[in-house]
């Protein structure tokens, strides 16, 4: 087992090096290949001359590369992101509340994808090509095949807009100014968890969707080969009920592996809040990024990227642990 | 958009074909002329490529709207865009003109006609997704088959490259890797091979390795072949079966990949028309609000393509299953 978790925590410090070194060659490196001088570009469009010293000064763009990188890795490692010369703040202070904005997304999402596939799937792998698991599957062919940027704003208008113009689907049946969901806007989980949640059921299913679509898949998959399994045909004979073989034998057996997955795809669904924070105006980590794009903010798309990197690597690192706790066949597994 | 990639994770621990009976290529072929979901997927794929080759000239021709042409009396007065099939507007931009030009899906916000750009987006679209697929697959095929073939510390390193490769939130660093070398079409095939690589590298590294171990692979070694010889006559022939299968999903994956890049505009450059750019070009104006149709198009337009995409991957996996499914 101590290996088993040296081996893993090794493998995310690879990770997290490479992260680091890649950013580090974007930002720093390859930057000023392609014509611009990296301090210019942190300190922003508008920087003064001064100001553009003070950045090279700071990050040491003057010093030779590798020691650059380490004065980088230093400031990161003190949880400093740099200084954004377009806001007058510096990143961290940025970051912060950004990341409780995408983690109440992000997290919010990952429940109700499971809700939804949960039942479905696992519908689908107690019978295989009944009607149920053919609807089931097509729907999720159908989910995974709308990307999440053009499902942003289709519910944010059907939704969303629609409503206070009187309409839903397009049909004239509500009144003028009705709001069913509001469209834009966050409010803080500390400030109001019912105007939160609220404001995040959009958003949430928005994120959602596609996730489902791709679980409903992996739960069929998973249901179906532990059913095919002697145990479960033991349980079954024995008298147990169909809610019983589930929760407590196929449920138990498909939870680690549940586990690793959403890990992963919370880590994946990270992506997907770029598209959906900036159609429903969420000030979260995708919001700040793209703004930050569009303002060729440097400091804080790099703060944003390496962030959001160190998270996946975090949760990744997490789960695959949690697996090899859960799961003693893992343990024997990848010891070796 | 990196949600179907996982899909291929989780099946990515049984390599199918691997150790496939001679004739599975027949056999997939006869299952899939009788799956109807295939035959419906792959007519769409061709309607897709016709669409692209010839669908936005055509459209152009008949039309008289070039791809990137504004037409200023397609706006009116308010600068609201033309609705679909209205015709353009006199030049006091209040009275549609009986005898104007005709824009079937309407006008996009600069008076560009939706149509003729969803045409040639398609053009795009699948110029971007297929050319990094294909670059992306040659380099998973080329380091896949090394590190399954040669073992040891190749197999290590290959192996490390693609697990950190995987843990990284890929878009973003996409997205970042965009940023800093600027727009352009080559520079977005370029970064999106670089990102997907490595799902073709894992699949071909798993067949190769459980091939190696058949015994026709001994048998020629006996007779003296080289290790050249070993891997391109005898291995590289056993992954194109579950290869092309993670490729029609590599292919999907990637239009996505291109729509979001061009939607967060660090992708095809404007006034190029493709799907994610005339997207994020409706939304972040808030145009699509007042003109669904401009959101609805380009759109619907990566829905079908995707779903093409997904539907075959999935007949192909199911015809190539030794045993059916």
């Amino acid at each position: 087992m101590r290996t088993v978790i040296l081996k893993r925590l090794g493998g995310a410090l690879i990770q997290v090096i490479a992260i680091t070194v890649f950013a580090w060659l974007l930002f720093y490196v390859i930057s000023k290949f392609t014509g611009a001088n990296p301090a210019q570009r942190i300190a922003g469009k508008s920087a003064t001359a001064q100001e553009i010293a003070e950045v090279a000064r700071i990050y040491g763009l003057n010093k030779p590369y590798w020691q650059q990188y380490l004065i980088f890795m230093d400031h990161l490692i003190h949880g400093n992101f740099g200084f954004s010369y377009v806001q007058m703040r510096p990143v961290s202070q940025i970051l912060w509340p950004a990341t409780r904005a995408t983690a109440s997304l992000v997290l919010g999402a990952a429940v109700i994808w499971l809700c939804i596939a949960a039942p479905i799937g696992a519908y689908g792998g107690m019978h295989p090509r009944s009607a149920g698991d053919v609807t089931g599957r097509a729907i999720a062919i159908l989910g995974m095949s709308i990307p999440v940027f053009w499902l942003a704003p289709m519910i944010s208008y059907f939704f969303g807009y629609e409503p206070t113009q009187g309409k839903i689907l397009g049909l004239p049946i509500l009144h003028q100014g009705t709001t069913i969901f509001p469209i834009v806007g966050y409010v803080d989980f500390g400030q109001n968890p019912v105007q939160w949640a609220y404001h995040l059921i959009l958003p949430w299913i928005t994120l959602a969707i596609g996730f489902a679509a791709v679980y409903i898949r992996f739960i069929r998959t998973l249901t179906a080969e532990q059913l095919a399994e002697d145990y479960t045909r033991t349980a079954k004979a024995k008298g147990a009920s169909t809610a019983r073989v589930l929760l407590r034998h196929v449920g138990r057996n498909i939870a680690p592996t549940v586990t690793v997955l959403l890990g992963a795809d919370v880590a994946t669904a990270l992506t997907g809040v770029f598209f959906v924070e900036t159609v429903f105006a969420i000030p979260g980590l995708g919001y700040t990024g793209l703004s930050a794009i569009e303002n060729l903010d440097y400091p804080v798309i790099t703060g944003v990227i390496i962030l959001c990197a160190l998270i996946a690597v975090l949760l990744n690192t997490i789960v695959d642990l949690l697996h090899a706790a859960l799961d003693p066949r893992l343990r024997r597994i990848t010891g070796q | 958009m990196t949600s179907s990639m996982q899909s291929i994770d989780l099946d990515q621990g049984s390599p199918q074909g691997s150790g496939q009976p001679a004739g599975l290529r027949a056999t997939a072929l006869r299952r899939l002329r009788r799956d109807p979901v295939a035959i419906f997927a792959f007519s769409l794929l061709v309607l897709l490529v016709l669409a692209a080759l010839f669908g936005g000239p055509l459209a152009a021709h008949l039309t008289g709207h070039g791809p990137n042409q504004q037409f200023p009396n397609a706006l009116a007065s308010d600068s609201q865009p033309l609705g679909v099939m209205q015709r353009t507007y006199y030049p006091n931009g209040t009275v549609h003109n009986p005898h104007g030009s005709l824009f079937i899906l309407g006008a996009d916000e600069l008076g560009r006609d939706v149509l003729v750009r969803v045409l040639y987006g398609a053009r795009i679209s699948l110029l971007v997704a297929t050319s990094a697929t294909a670059i992306a697959v040659v380099i998973g095929i080329t380091l896949g088959l090394l590190a399954g073939y040669l073992g040891g510390w190749v197999d290590a390193v290959v192996n490390r490259m693609t697990e950190t490769a995987m843990a990284f939130p890929n878009l973003l660093l996409a997205v970042g890797l965009a940023v800093v070398v600027g727009p352009g079409l080559l520079n977005v095939v370029i970064i999106i091979a670089l990102f997907t690589w490595y799902y073709p590298a894992r699949i071909v590294r798993g067949t190769t390795i459980a091939t190696k171990q058949m015994t026709y692979v001994a048998a020629a070694r006996t007779v003296g072949a080289r290790p050249r010889r070993i891997l391109l006559v005898h291995l590289l022939p056993q992954v194109w079966g579950p290869l092309l299968v993670y490729a029609t999903s590599i292919i999907a994956n990637n239009i996505i990949f291109e729509a979001g890049l061009s939607y967060l505009g660090v992708g095809v450059p404007p006034p190029t028309a493709s799907w994610g750019q005339m997207l994020s070009d409706a939304v972040t104006s808030g145009m699509y609000q007042t003109d669904i149709t401009l959101a609805l198009a380009p759109g619907l337009a990566l829905v079908l393509t995707m779903l093409a995409f997904n539907l075959l991957g999935d007949s192909l996996r199911d015809a190539l299953t030794p045993g059916g499914r």
